[in-house]
């Protein structure tokens, strides 16, 4: 019984469980003791949106928001590509000095991008 | 030693996946435990540290049948035990109110995700390597046969914790969508930004010890982390340790940079519309979080399992005790309840960052800083092996 693929067999099995653990703890907290100890009153003031206790100003709050958020997530991804693909260069790594400059030459890249970035004003959050 | 069938590696990858969700619900209220009484002496709150119980009630029980066998309440000499079973009953028992307008399944899906996620992350951490105990004759079915120091000790192990770790964020995100109302949403989307700004500068920090070991998978990198090198991972990694710690609070959102708990700007952030079990799972993933992040600060840049720094464990003579230079899950698990009291400690002592000086923080200190922190890795490696 072995194969590469044996050691993520125990993930497989806490997947399983953590599952098992989350929806059952949810299910009694959510089905089975409302039946017995919880209190269940449900208001129509309760069940509306909380907005500080002033009345509900716009029915729905799925709305457009700041494209700052976009703008971030963006970068991350190209920031976090540029991890992805340090890290198979990291484990390789071993005093080896031609990978070494290549690897510079590749975040030098980057930088130049981050530095254009930085400077089109696009990782101040208020402008 | 036999090949287990498969039978015994389901029956042992079960065993091990029931020993991780204990340790889970034993660490994490025993975490929020020590966070009201750390907290109530830095800051001179005084319930956590004075409550001892009611004369009425099930802690007036307690304390008046104690009195009665001529004893002091148990409940005097730990305060603030009333106060984290108080918190447990109201989590399972409070209302579930769920608003009419939120998305019925994705309600329900977000602080699953959330807890499920977090669970994951704390598979691939190794308590020790090797083997973490061996099984006696007698036990049916699994008897002599080892249960390893890890859950699962993949050789994609760090790259597992980052990946599942990064499903956290959808929970965050689901959670203010789904619960169609402002403060959520907003309270959302900052904290996703916000994790997904801080997800750079953390791996980048991750890669340096990945670097300096040549390996993913946690045990290799904790033993090369205190072993191979000269001194602890800290000692040439200090610039490291730093941008990954400050990353772990921004990631698991905890004071310096709780975007959630910003009160005086988003109500409670993305949990506000959640109540009674479903708050408690994005209060229990929180606290696992910190645990993870804990569990790899301790394995990558204080030396793992390993009590000895500097090398040390190689000098250990006859005449010392032999556990001095042993690998134990105890040391292991000593340095994480450490790293969760600075956790709590940093809470306590530095006020919350403004939200544009959050993102700021990470694009434009922590990015660098890991970068040059990566190149002074390559550095000692080069020089050092």
């Amino acid at each position: 019984m072995s194969s590469p693929a044996t050691p993520f067999i125990p993930l497989l099995i806490l997947l399983l469980l953590a599952l098992a653990v989350g929806i059952g703890i949810l299910w009694v907290s959510g089905w089975l003791l409302p039946r017995f100890l919880k209190p269940s009153n449900p208001q129509q003031a309760k069940l509306t949106p909380y907005e500080c206790g002033v009345p509900l100003f716009q029915g729905s709050a799925r709305q457009r928001y700041g494209v700052k958020f976009y703008l971030v997530a963006m970068l991350f991804i190209l920031f976090d590509v540029e991890a992805a693909f340090l890290l198979p260069w990291a484990v390789q790594f071993k005093s080896n000095l031609a990978t070494f400059w290549v690897m510079i030459a590749f975040v030098a890249t980057l930088l130049v991008g981050y530095v254009y970035v930085w400077g089109k004003g696009a990782l101040e959050w208020e402008r | 030693m036999p090949t287990p069938t498969l039978t015994q590696t389901l029956v042992i990858a079960l065993i091990q996946a029931i020993l991780v969700v204990i340790f889970i619900f034993v660490i994490v209220p025993l975490t929020i435990y020590a966070e009201r009484k750390v907290l109530g002496h830095i800051q001179l709150r005084l319930g956590a540290t004075r409550i001892a119980g009611t004369h009425t009630g099930l802690t007036g029980l307690v304390n008046r049948s104690m009195w009665k066998l001529g004893k002091v309440p148990v409940l005097a000499y730990w305060r603030g035990i009333p106060m984290l079973v108080g918190d447990i009953l109201k989590m399972i028992l409070k209302e579930d109110v769920r608003p009419t307008k939120a998305d019925r399944f994705v309600f329900f899906l977000a602080p699953s995700l959330s807890f499920v996620a977090a669970v994951m992350a704390f598979a691939a951490v190794s308590f020790v390597p090797g083997t973490f105990f061996t099984f006696p004759k007698w036990v049916p079915l699994v008897g002599g046969l080892p249960l390893s120091g890890g859950m699962a000790d993949v050789n994609v192990g760090l790259l597992w914790i980052l990946g599942i770790a990064s499903v956290g964020v959808y929970g965050i995100v689901l959670a203010g969508w789904a619960s169609n109302s402002k403060y959520p949403l907003l309270g959302s989307l900052r904290s996703g930004a916000q994790i997904v700004s801080y997800e750079v500068p953390l791996t980048l920090s991750l890669l340096a010890p990945v670097l300096m070991s040549g390996s993913l998978q946690f045990s290799h990198m904790a033993t090369t982390m205190a072993t191979g090198l000269p001194f602890w991972g800290i000692v040439p990694q200090m610039l490291g340790f730093l941008v990954y710690f400050t990353c772990g609070f921004a990631e698991t959102n905890r004071l310096p940079f709780d975007m959630p708990e910003a009160e005086n700007e988003l109500v409670a952030g993305f949990h506000t519309e959640y109540s009674g079990m479903k708050f408690g799972f994005f209060y229990l993933g929180e606290y696992i979080n910190m645990a993870v992040v804990s569990a790899l600060a301790a394995g990558f840049f204080l030396g793992g399992p390993w009590l000895l720094p500097f090398g040390l464990q190689g000098l250990v003579n006859p005449y010392l005790p032999a556990w001095l230079g042993q690998p134990c899950a105890l040391f292991f698990v000593v340095k994480i309840v450490l790293l969760l009291f600075v956790f709590i400690w940093v809470r306590g002592t530095i006020p919350r960052y403004r939200y544009d000086q959050i993102m700021a923080v990470a694009w434009k200190y922590l990015i660098p800083l890991a970068l040059v922190n990566l190149l002074l890795a390559a550095m000692v490696r080069y020089l050092a092996v």
